[in-house]
């Protein structure tokens, strides 16, 4: 069995990338194969987030599990998506048909409700900085979380709506969440609650710690037959 | 999508490759390319080896595309590297680093280096520089300085005398009471590592003399987060190390209005272009 973990977006990928690593490393233990990868224009890949879309990104994913599948030697494969990573894993190549499960951390519930956030989140980034004068506050303004990014990526993220999980049949999906009440926008889908503080509302990159709780639920989650 | 002016590889190193670093290299080194200084990235705090957004895996990148060669790393303990047990943090450290001198000197041969990042990076590059002969340039992001003589006075006129900061606490109090009353006292992680562990006094002296003596280079930027817990007026820096010859191989720079982790994308663009024309000196000299 193959794992391809779909990291989140901007903060999120930076706060999540130690609770992601011990998850793969538990995983692992398990007797998995876990990949861990990076879109283009994040973390280690090449490529600007001014330069890439989510068409890319969503192929990405797809060349992810070819990838994994050729160096596993697997037969099967599991995505984890993490927030607004589970929009773009339910949105890949092969989702529908070739994934066996699709499990998802806290997932976003659409791509115009996750920019709303980065928006607010930028918001308050500029309100940090006091000394900006009017036009470079005016410039910051245009960015979201602290990144720019182009106009095809807006549009296409607006456009990831709950379609993207209710494309998927309710048996392939197990939402894993971490609020008492999560507003996953499709009925019938299998929920497990970890009750942990993510404070996904947070500004800032700082890693969160891996907590057990959730690491067990979603280990069950991975490895289930 | 791949970049033509440089190659990345990741390097796992150390005992049974216990560490991850990721070395950029110039596609087309320049002839003096032997001679030019490697820069190393340390980790920034907690945060892996890219950086904040993103911020070591630009300047590697521009600083390739210049002829320079880096090395992004992952110390023990912190994004894909394994922790150390029964060590101090700086033994810690200083053990990532015989491990990533020797990766390094494997893989290019003779050394000069630049060694630095953001926060605790640059405190680490100044412990390490003064032992380690090949370290000919530190680059220093938010180092912690010594206050200097005026410090608790010039930070008591800008906390008590400036109405913003009446105004800024009048907003908090408003903004607080319009907060629900169970949100108010939400769980913040704590994250074991993050210890105070800076350097003295001795050590900053050491560091910078060791560098003058090698003929290299420091570059220092002081932020908005230093000017709130250590550091409030330019030139303090100097002040306090008290080395001679300081400004002919320092260059020391205080941005206010700059966040400590560079937030803002045109933020993180300025500090690469400082970056890039301070290594330039290095291509020039």
């Amino acid at each position: 069995m193959l794992t391809v973990i779909c990291p989140p977006l901007f903060f999120d990928y930076m706060r999540t990338q130690i609770t992601l690593r011990r998850l793969a490393i538990s995983l692992a233990e398990c007797g998995q194969h876990v990949l861990r990868f990076d879109y283009r224009g994040t973390g280690d890949s090449f490529g600007e987030l001014g330069e890439v879309t989510v068409s890319d990104w969503v192929e990405d994913i797809a060349l992810a599990v070819r990838e994994g599948l050729g160096i596993s030697g697997s037969q099967k494969v599991r995505l984890l998506g993490v927030r607004a990573g589970a929009l773009l894993a339910c949105r890949s190549p092969g989702a529908v048909s070739d994934i066996q499960r699709l499990v998802l951390w806290d997932p976003v519930s659409n791509g115009a409700a996750y920019l709303q956030e980065t928006r607010r989140v930028q918001a308050t980034l500029v309100r940090r900085h006091s000394r900006l004068s009017r036009d470079e506050r005016h410039q910051a303004m245009l960015e979201y979380a602290g990144h720019r990014i182009s106009g095809r990526m807006l549009d296409e993220f607006r456009l990831l709506d709950a379609s993207a999980y209710s494309s998927i049949p309710n048996s392939k999906l197990q939402v894993v969440s971490t609020l008492p009440v999560n507003p996953f926008p499709v009925a019938g889908v299998s929920q497990i609650v970890a009750l942990v503080a993510c404070n996904w509302e947070m500004d800032t990159e700082e890693p969160m710690m891996p907590q057990s709780v959730l690491l067990e639920r979603l280990i069950v989650c991975l490895t289930m037959p | 999508m791949s970049d033509h002016a440089l190659t990345e590889e990741p390097l796992h190193f150390g005992e049974g490759g216990r560490m991850l670093g990721i070395l950029t290299l110039p596609a087309a080194p320049p002839g003096n390319a032997r001679e030019l200084p490697v820069f190393v990235f340390l980790s920034a705090g907690i945060l892996h080896r890219v950086g904040p957004r993103r911020l070591y895996v630009h300047l590697a990148r521009e600083l390739a595309r210049m002829g320079f060669s880096s090395l992004r790393v992952d110390l023990a303990g912190v994004g894909d590297s394994t922790p150390r047990s029964g060590l101090t943090t700086e033994q810690s450290v200083r053990a990532d680093y015989q491990e990533i001198v020797s990766v390094l000197e494997s893989r290019l041969g003779r050394l000069s280096l630049v060694v630095g990042g953001l926060c605790s990076a640059a405190d680490n590059a100044i412990k390490l520089a003064p032992a380690d002969q090949r370290v000919t340039g530190m680059f220093l992001l938010d180092m912690v300085c010594l206050s200097d003589d005026r410090f608790a006075v010039r930070a008591f006129i800008a906390r008590y005398l400036t109405p913003a900061r009446y105004i800024a606490w009048l907003m908090r109090r408003i903004k607080a009471a319009s907060v629900p009353f169970r949100d108010r006292f939400k769980r913040v992680d704590l994250f074991p590592l993050r210890l105070p562990d800076i350097p003295s006094r001795e050590q900053i002296r050491a560091a910078f003399e060791a560098i003058r003596e090698r003929d290299g280079r420091v570059l220092s930027v002081f932020t908005q987060y230093a000017l709130h817990n250590y550091y409030n007026r330019p030139g303090q820096l100097a002040r306090v190390a008290r080395v001679d010859g300081y400004q002919r191989f320092c260059t020391e720079l205080y941005w206010p209005e700059v966040e400590h982790t560079y937030e803002l994308d045109a933020h993180r663009r300025r500090l690469i272009e400082e970056v890039k024309r301070w290594a330039a000196g290095y291509i020039h000299s």
